[in-house]
């Protein structure tokens, strides 16, 4: 049976398997809410804010997923800081930390897009009737924002669980970390890959059938 | 000054990731001086896979771009250094005559301790010469030429360091080895599974993590502990052996013929680096200056 290898090393591809889900929710949580608000950032009225925003999306998305993690983990103990004091804690707060920060710009990125897409008289008629402008933001920009983005969003969030796997790189025993210990253990480099490949997918495809299912629910006719 | 040193390293760490994360197939292939070197050409059995391999005019080495001493890229000028790249172009020499830059007709295929055997079977590789431990296991799946190199398994921690002294002390210890390493499993069996293994792609990331205290030791083979010790004064290598590792070079198991007297060749081609020195002189130029020691044999 394809992946049968993953039933003869349960503690590795298990755990692992555990352990790449936690990153992922952990990560997409991080990534939605930074995202949003670095969106909310990139388009508001007041310029300099616009531009913190804009640096945020830039510098993240324009760095290697792999160089954060490493600085993540080795960077920055060199200036006195790390997110606990165990190693194996550390590494898994930098992995889901890292993944946070580096799709919160994607995710930016999306929901800009999808903030500059509400009718301009829609937020006119807010102003006019006397909502300030976070109240606007709250009751009619981003209700209507995050219903068109879902399906960006899906894209961001399964590319965010594939993603996961570098986080190996860094020592996670995450699901690609047992994938290559069986190998090294067993030579079945076929076999262990592939099972990893289909826990992968076990991941990824329900997530993909979700997200087009609150795509049809929330779908706005405009 | 303790300090610059850890950054450097880090700096170090990120370079070779970005060296890893660029193509590995922007080296220039070698062109075939067909009229300068004819003469001084071996001459070989057409049925061989030399043979093969000098029509071709070049050699596929696998080896890791951060190994030292044994084998490293400069990530400033991408020239490749170190024991086992040396050695390697001792092959290249056997293979295609003298020459004054025999990188010419080499094109260096980076690996990994985990994708040295894959780069084999999938014919990535001609050869890997990379610290590669000979075992039964490994065996089954590629062919060894003779040892051409011996060290041991020892361990690595910072000089201040009183508790961890032998293996058995690194039962609840964090230990940093090479993912898909033998270093990693000898630790498992040696400690009972009792130690808590942090595994990283190279080892200057794990001197990193050992210098930060994320890990509080790293345990690999002796010789690539010296060139951890050559890098940062702070550490020192304590224990017995507690593994024998010896090396070899490894080749794609001869499926068909496809490998006719390859493994005897580069058998022969050691016994010649031996009797004549030049086994020696490698060894003087990259290995005594971390070991203190001199060599005539792999088995001295």
């Amino acid at each position: 049976m394809p992946g049968g290898i993953a039933f003869e090393f349960p503690q590795l591809y298990f755990t692992g398997l555990w352990l790449t889900i936690q990153i992922s929710v952990l990560g997409l949580l991080g990534a939605l809410v930074l995202g949003t608000l670095v969106a909310v950032l990139r388009v508001s009225p007041i310029a300099p804010l616009g531009w913190i925003g804009a640096a945020y999306v830039e510098f993240f998305r324009n760095t290697p997923l792999v160089a954060l993690l490493f600085f993540l983990f080795l960077g920055l103990p060199l200036i006195g800081l790390r997110f606990s004091t165990d190693t194996f804690e550390n590494i898994f707060r930098a992995a889901a930390v890292g993944m946070g920060l580096y799709h919160g710009a994607y995710v930016a990125e999306v929901v800009r897009g999808g903030l500059l897409g509400v009718d301009r008289g829609q937020i006119e008629a807010a102003r006019s009737l006397g909502l300030s402008y976070a109240q606007m933001l709250r009751y009619v920009q981003l209700p209507q924002t995050f219903r068109s983005v879902i399906p960006p969003l899906g894209n961001i969030g399964i590319a965010l669980v594939k993603n996961t796997s570098l986080a190996s790189t860094i020592g996670v025993a995450e699901l690609l970390y047992a994938a290559e210990i069986v190998e090294s253990r067993t030579f079945r480099a076929e076999e262990a890959f592939i099972a990893a490949t289909l826990l992968y997918l076990v991941l990824t495809i329900p997530l993909g059938i979700a997200v087009n299912a609150l795509e049809r629910r929330m779908l706005v006719a405009r | 000054m303790r300090g610059f040193a850890r950054v450097f390293a880090f700096g170090l760490v990120l370079t070779f990731i970005a060296a890893a994360c660029t193509s590995p197939s922007t080296t220039p292939s070698p062109t075939v001086a067909a009229s300068s070197s004819a003469s001084t050409r071996p001459h070989f059995d057409l049925a061989t896979y030399q043979y093969s391999l000098q029509t071709k005019g070049k050699i596929r080495i696998g080896t890791q771009e951060d190994n030292p001493p044994f084998s490293v890229k400069n990530p400033a000028t991408g020239k490749w250094d170190g024991f086992d790249v040396a050695y390697g172009r001792e092959i290249a020499k056997a293979i295609f005559g003298d020459a004054d830059d025999p990188d010419k007709y080499i094109e260096y295929v980076p690996v990994t301790s985990a994708t040295r055997i894959p780069s084999l079977t999938d014919n990535k590789a001609d050869v890997i010469i990379k610290t590669f431990t000979i075992n039964d296991d490994r065996k089954k799946q590629i062919d060894f030429t003779d040892v051409y190199f011996r060290t041991g398994q020892r361990i690595l921690v910072k000089k201040d360091n009183t508790t961890i002294n032998e293996v058995a002390d690194l039962a609840g210890k964090t230990v940093c080895a090479q993912r898909g390493s033998t270093s990693e499993q000898n630790i498992s069996s040696a400690t009972n599974n009792a130690a808590r293994l942090l595994l990283l792609d190279s080892y200057p990331a794990c001197l990193l993590a050992l210098q930060q205290g994320q890990a509080d030791a790293v345990s690999t083979d002796e010789t690539i502990l010296f060139g951890l010790v050559k890098q940062d004064a702070n550490t020192k290598i304590v224990g017995k052996y507690f593994s024998t590792e010896p090396y070899g070079i490894g080749v794609k198991k001869s499926v068909g013929g496809d490998r006719t007297g390859f493994v005897d060749f580069l058998n022969r081609t050691q016994v010649a680096m031996i009797t004549s020195g030049t086994w020696a002189k490698i060894y003087e130029q990259y290995i005594s200056p971390v070991s203190f020691d001199k060599k005539r044999t792999p088995d001295d």
